[in-house]
């Protein structure tokens, strides 16, 4: 296994996210602290303003750890690797990626992780830090970490699967969009999965999502127990496996299909 | 006078232009509706499981919410229609020197930039909005009767309010060659407009009534026309929102003297 080419793509890919600094920060922080900042103002308006003492088994204080816990995962998930993917079939760019002797999508992949990686230990690194003060344990917070990672390959699998509608149609960015969309609702990051009612869980419960970030909340602040832990790690490994397969049987068909236009 | 007209006979060209344009493209239409019915989808959702754990939000009720949420898809919907795909186009206007063409026009070359590109898809997205607006608007207590001609008064503030709001994040493109970051910046606090403005602590309530009048766009729209709105927040209301255009008109005029050409 050639791990050269493979280091470069990821010291490539860490270069290319940090090279305008300061955007690279408010963006970070302007994609984690929004959406928690308005989370925890819904929760005060329920809870305080609402009168609110539980909302499906939860407090006000376990919803507000929650959403906290949650920022530290919702930026580890997964870019924009599919639009990019998505772009270079569009605009006939993929030939000059499908010419080297490196697997396009693994070269992406790599490229894309990298900034994350980095993101990851940031944020593993700052939740030792609160959950110092909080109680939470460092080993948990690394293992939620892992489930994150797995998330995000999980995340790039169906996510370029889905962006391989672009060998056939050009319009195929607002298949991503309502993916993405679906995403960020079905993966705990708007709202804690256990607001669903007992009709509706099985929505969340049936699709890979919910590793992305409601999945490590709860290992992290150690609602799961070890054997739940291992259960959907299990589970992610399984979406993995079904994602990679998903990936390679769109990708093949759909290359034969690839016509290079502009390229 | 004779300005106004003839600004008004060249948007009534650009019209036509985007929809002979947009009749090509119709798989456009499909797309755009797509993605905006599972963005309306993913919000009702929301609130809807929010609700079913509590009769009120910050004083609203659900039906209230849902009339908030019909006045705020159909202001986005609008404003999607007439000036989001220009300010998408904003920065390669300045950045690859494209607005010369619109400075030698005899037009004011704000005016033309602003209005060039039209996307009439979002139409459909706009009759979604109405008909959640007009559906929900009896049982939120909105008086049709008496107050009818306030959702044309109010739709066109919401409008504006994104207009100027959208346009002060993108003004800076004359001074940073990065326009994509500050687009990435206003989508994530145009979020904030997405909740009404009443659940939001003082403070941050206060800044989006004032310095980022996000909370115009449909939060302050559905309380009026709910007629909850005092006199002193509607003042507050276009004092504000004239602030705000006379600063955008200083920066546009700023930025100019800024503006590098295609030949230069």
């Amino acid at each position: 296994m050639n791990l050269q080419w493979r280091w470069a793509a990821l010291k490539n890919g860490l270069q290319d996210a940090t090279a305008y600094r300061i955007e690279f920060l408010f963006e970070i922080l302007g994609s984690a602290l929004v959406p928690a900042a308005i989370q925890i103002m819904l929760w005060y308006a329920l809870f305080k303003i609402g009168g609110a003492t539980e909302v499906a088994g939860m407090s006000y204080a376990s919803m507000i750890q929650y959403t906290l816990i949650s920022v530290l995962f919702s930026q580890i998930r997964g870019g924009d690797l599919d639009f990019e993917i998505m772009e270079m079939i569009r605009s006939g760019s993929l030939s000059q990626y499908i010419l080297r002797p490196v697997s396009v999508l693994e070269f992406i992949y790599i490229r894309g992780l990298a900034p994350k990686l980095f993101l990851a230990a940031i944020c593993f690194v700052v939740g030792c830090l609160i959950g110092w003060f909080y109680g939470l344990s460092p080993i948990r917070l690394f293992i939620a970490m892992l489930l994150a990672i797995l998330g995000n390959i999980i995340h790039f699998q169906i996510s370029c699967a889905l962006a391989t509608v672009a060998f056939y149609w050009e319009e195929a960015y607002s298949i991503l969009m309502v993916k993405n969309l679906l995403v960020s609702f079905l993966s705990g990051e708007l709202i804690p999965l256990y607001l669903f009612s007992q009709n509706t869980e099985w929505i969340w419960k049936s699709l890979p999502f919910y590793i992305y970030v409601f999945g490590p909340v709860q290992i992290a602040n150690g609602t799961w127990g070890w054997v739940e832990v291992a259960h959907h790690f299990g589970i992610a490994i399984l979406w993995c496996l079904a994602g990679w397969g998903l990936l390679r049987f769109f990708w093949n068909k759909g290359i034969k299909n690839y016509q290079s236009i502009g390229g | 006078m004779n300005t106004i007209l003839k600004h008004i006979k060249i948007f009534g060209v650009q019209l036509r232009n985007n929809f002979v344009r947009e009749a090509v493209y119709r798989s456009n239409f499909l797309t755009a509706i797509i993605v905006d019915l599972v963005w309306i989808g993913v919000e009702f959702s929301l609130f809807s499981i929010l609700y079913s754990n509590t009769p009120t939000l910050a004083g609203w009720t659900k039906h209230q919410v849902y009339f908030f949420l019909g006045v705020f898809f159909s202001v986005d919907a609008l404003f999607s229609i007439f000036f989001q795909t220009n300010f998408w186009m904003f920065s390669d206007l300045v950045n690859k020197g494209e607005l010369d063409i619109l400075l030698t026009k005899p037009a004011h070359p704000l005016f033309l930039a602003l209005t060039r590109w039209m996307n009439l898809t979002a139409g459909f997205n706009f009759i979604l909005g109405l008909i959640i607006f007009i559906k929900y608007s009896n049982l939120a207590g909105f008086d049709w009767a008496s107050r009818w001609y306030m959702v044309i008064i109010w739709f066109s503030v919401g409008l504006f309010a994104q207009l100027m709001l959208r346009f002060i994040f993108s003004i800076w493109i004359f001074w940073t060659d990065r326009g994509f970051a500050l687009s990435r910046m206003y989508y994530q606090f145009f979020q904030i407009a997405t909740k009404p403005d009443t659940i939001y602590p003082k403070l941050i309530r206060y800044t989006i009534l004032t310095a980022l009048p996000f909370a115009f766009i449909g939060s302050v729209p559905a309380r009026a026309l709910l007629g909850e709105l005092s006199h002193k927040e509607i003042l507050n209301v276009f004092i504000v929102l004239t602030i705000l255009f006379t600063l955008n008109g200083y920066l546009w005029k700023k930025g100019l003297k800024r503006y590098q050409s295609a030949s230069s």
